[in-house]
């Protein structure tokens, strides 16, 4: 990729840093602040960055850089050297102030302090035997890796196991040195190492760089935490310097320890001129920042399917380990293969217990409580799963309790396409069941209950036809007897009523007045209780609803004065002024007339019976669509609390009265029912001591009436 | 000559009371208890008007009033209904079935003889 990108843009290149170079060199290098300070700095071996070379003195790129600046800033360094975690316990001790080759991480800023120019990018790669077959990432799984102990590579790896679901062996070394001699020597399947020592040694011990390639890093020197010595600002000013200079000790040091190619090219040009040389450099150095964009690019895409491939596989675990139902897998020969968490709660087994085992016995009685076969109902499913993908059956518990499960089956298919497994999502309906069963008890109980309530019904149906057929005859029974009675009475009361009015007629022959008296005595009791018979017949007529009204039109006028003149001779006789006020002779009614005339005249009687002096007013009025016809008087009046029931049958008002006006109590209720037949309304005013009034209302109009 | 009145009635009493009265009032009056007797007597009297109860032995009133109008020499005669049936329908009944007129029991035995005036026809044939 370096060669690609060198062909491509050197001529450009040239030109820029022909113009570029000599700027930089005009660049003085910033004072020391730091003067004969001793600075002491890890070494351990990780060439070509960090190593001690074969006469005893450490080398590489940061060895290189850290001499350039020390040189700047007056330091004088001493190596302490060790392995890379014997160098991070030191530091983190205090026991050195640098280490070398330090990638930044969030974990290791806990505990050192770093500088903020890098020094150095790397990335991480895998090596292996030249003859491995592993090429990507999931060809790990399973494999044995070296990696440098306490290192970010280490990290990295656990990161890639859990992200991809991977099991790899890590198997920890102290430096890359004894990580290469460990793999050649075939105790491992692969290795990890960085973009630096890799290329490096890899040829020469039969190694192989892979396709695996990932977490780049920035590289920098550490300080123990706080920066105590404050060198860090120093390193990132001079470092900063460096880098601007392709003619600095960085980019010599660089050019020197990469890779064999720029260490094959760079002594062929740079000797000879200095900008070309630099060129090269930068061309090397750019090519390096392209890919490591790619890599970059690659990363986080691979981070990101990690990320999703991580999520789903979590949530896959969840659901079938966490899930609240049962989740089982089974082969067709009927044996358990898998059961989730819960089934494992549930049924009362361990994993260890169950799987492998057959289902019948276990979670599988041999047969319902119901007595369905359920070894043969297993094996049907297993035959083709798809005919009971809904299947509601009982099961048994550990402890041998009873459950009923509702499953839902699901072939797995083989490669070959036939029945591997059966996955069985199963969910506890006991309580349903339960439920279920209670409700079909009670329905039972309510429709047995129905059914007696039926029959009862039916019976007290049947009684109640014979109760009503015989009341219907009762009431038949009762007209008849009515009929009779009206008749029976009549006919001796016609007799004694023919009899007395001849008498006093004189036609028998003449009476002496004390005969006269007492013969009128007989006549007044006999129309007394033809009145008391003519009552309790029209109340019975109402009640039985045989009473009938024939309707027919008459002048009003005439009729209420006719009214008027019954009730005259004992009004005169009682000394009570009657006074009548009647409408015009033109005024026409239409209602029942002798219903009419009998509420009329009972009002009338009623009203000169209770009077004992004053007057009685008949009158009539006409608010357009009634006529008021009203019978006022000046007599005992009613108390308040008798007015509710005067309409009432049977009902007299103060019994003590009953001896003094003599009636049957019958006479307003009478009334009241009438002119409900006849489409009208009856209505009472009182003050007891002032007198009564009682208003009859007929409608005016035939149409009126009910 | 007096008017001859006939009088259907099986009560001896009522019979008793109607015919005085009658006769105090210048009527002649002939007598039946039961309803064949009074067609019968009809039928050989030709009496001015029939005063006919409706409850009567074996033949009801009902039943005399339609036998009477079928004899044609019968059917002009006047006949009053003096009954105490008195449930709704029984007037109505007895005129369809031939009656001239209705008189309710008990009798007013001051505007009796007014009443039954009014039924009898002042140039009845049948006058003797």
């Amino acid at each position: 990729m370096a060669n690609q990108g060198e062909k491509s843009f050197s001529g450009a290149l040239l030109l820029c840093l022909a113009l570029v170079c000599p700027i930089l060199a005009l660049l003085q290098p910033a004072p020391a602040f730091t003067e004969g300070r001793t600075v002491r700095v890890g070494v351990y071996e990780n060439a070509p960055k960090i190593f001690t070379a074969a006469y005893g003195k450490p080398s590489g790129i940061f060895i290189d850089v850290i001499e350039a600046i020390a040189r700047t800033e007056g330091w004088n360094l001493t190596y302490v050297s060790g392995t890379w975690a014997e160098g991070l316990d030191r530091l983190e001790q205090g026991k050195i102030d640098l280490m070398p080759d330090v990638a930044y991480t969030a974990d290791r800023e806990k505990i050192f302090s770093f500088h903020a120019v890098p020094v150095l990018s790397a990335w991480f790669q895998i090596y292996a035997p030249r003859t491995s077959t592993i090429q990507s990432i999931l060809d790990l799984n399973g494999k044995s890796i070296l990696v440098l102990e306490r290192s970010v590579q280490e990290e990295a790896l656990a990161r890639i196991s859990k992200g991809f679901g991977l099991t790899f062996t890590l198997i920890n070394v102290p430096d890359y040195d004894t990580m290469f001699e460990r793999l050649a020597r075939g105790e491992a399947d692969a290795c990890i190492t960085n973009r630096f020592y890799g290329p490096m040694h890899a040829k020469k011990l039969g190694l192989k760089d892979t396709a695996i390639i990932f977490e780049p890093s920035d590289l920098f020197f550490a300080t123990p935490k706080g920066d105590p010595q404050h060198l860090l600002a120093a390193i990132d000013r001079d470092l900063e310097e460096l880098k601007k200079d392709p003619n600095s000790p960085y980019y010599h040091s660089l050019s020197r320890w990469v890779s064999e190619e720029v260490r094959f090219r760079l002594p062929s040009w740079l000797p000879a001129a200095g900008a070309a040389a630099g060129a090269a450099l930068f061309l090397s150095l750019l090519g390096g920042v392209l890919l490591k964009y790619q890599v970059n690019a690659r990363t986080r895409d691979l981070q990101k399917i990690n990320q999703v491939l991580g999520a789903s596989e979590q949530k896959y675990r969840e659901l079938v380990m966490l899930a609240n139902s049962i989740i089982l897998r089974w082969s067709p020969d009927g044996r358990i293969t898998f059961l989730n968490e819960f089934g494992q709660r549930f049924f009362g087994y361990f994993e260890e217990e169950i799987v492998g085992r057959p289902l019948v016995g276990t979670i599988v009685p041999g047969s319902e409580s119901t007595g369905r076969d359920l070894s043969s109902m297993i094996a049907a499913i297993s035959h083709d799963p798809e005919s009971f993908e809904r299947n509601v059956n009982e099961n048994v518990r550990r402890n041998g309790e009873r459950v009923w499960i509702d499953w839902t089956n699901k072939m797995v298919p083989d490669e070959q396409g036939g029945i591997k497994e059966i996955l069985s999502i199963g969910s506890d309906i006991t309580a349903r069941k339960k439920s279920e069963e209670e409700i079909r008890r009670l329905n039972e109980d309510l429709r047995r209950h129905a059914e007696v309530l039926e029959q009862r019904v039916a019976e007290r149906t049947a009684e109640l036809v014979v109760a009503k057929d015989r009341a219907e005859s009762a009431d038949r029974l009762k007209s008849a007897f009515l009929a009779t009675m009206s008749h029976e009475l009549r006919t001796p009361l016609n007799s004694i009523i023919g009899f007395t009015g001849i008498m006093l007629q004189g036609l028998a022959g003449p009476l002496n007045p004390e005969q006269q008296k007492q013969m009128r005595m007989v006549q007044g009791s006999a129309r007394h209780l033809l009145a008391l018979i003519n009552d309790v017949l029209d109340i019975s007529k109402i009640e039985a609803d045989q009473l009938e009204i024939s309707m027919s039109t008459f002048a009003l006028g005439p009729s209420l004065e006719k009214m008027a003149a019954l009730v005259t001779p004992l009004a005169v006789k009682k000394g009570i002024e009657l006074v009548v006020e009647v409408p015009e002779p033109g005024e026409m009614i239409t209602t029942d007339p002798r219903r009419f005339e009998q509420v009329v005249i009972n009002l009338l009687n009623n009203a000169v019976k209770f009077t004992e002096k004053g007057r009685v007013c008949l009158a009539c009025r006409d608010d357009g669509k009634d006529y008021l016809v009203s019978v006022s008087d000046t007599g005992i009046g009613i108390a308040p609390e008798e007015l509710p029931n005067l309409f009432q049958a049977f009902h007299q008002i103060d019994t003590g009265l009953s001896r003094k006006h003599e009636g049957t109590g019958l006479g307003l209720s009478i009334c009241r029912k009438l002119l409900d037949l006849m489409g009208g309304g009856i209505s009472v005013e009182s003050e007891p001591g002032r007198g009564s009034t009682f208003t009859v209302r007929i409608p005016k109009r035939e149409g009126g009436i009910a | 000559m007096k008017d001859t009145l006939l009088i259907i009635e099986d009560n001896e009493q009522n019979f008793y009371m109607m015919s005085f009265l009658l006769q105090k009032n210048g009527f002649a009056v002939l007598g039946a208890g039961s309803g064949l007797e009074g067609i019968e007597m009809a039928l050989h009297h030709r009496p001015a008007a029939i005063l006919l109860d409706i409850q009567l032995p074996e033949m009801d009133g009902y039943a005399v009033a339609a036998q009477l109008k079928k004899h044609q020499e019968l059917a002009h005669i006047p006949i009053i209904a003096v009954t105490s049936y008195a449930m709704s329908g029984d007037r109505e009944r007895i005129l369809a079935a031939g009656a001239t007129g209705y008189i309710e029991k008990p009798i007013n035995p001051e505007t009796f003889v007014m009443e039954l005036a009014q039924y009898l026809k002042p140039d009845s044939p049948s006058r003797e």
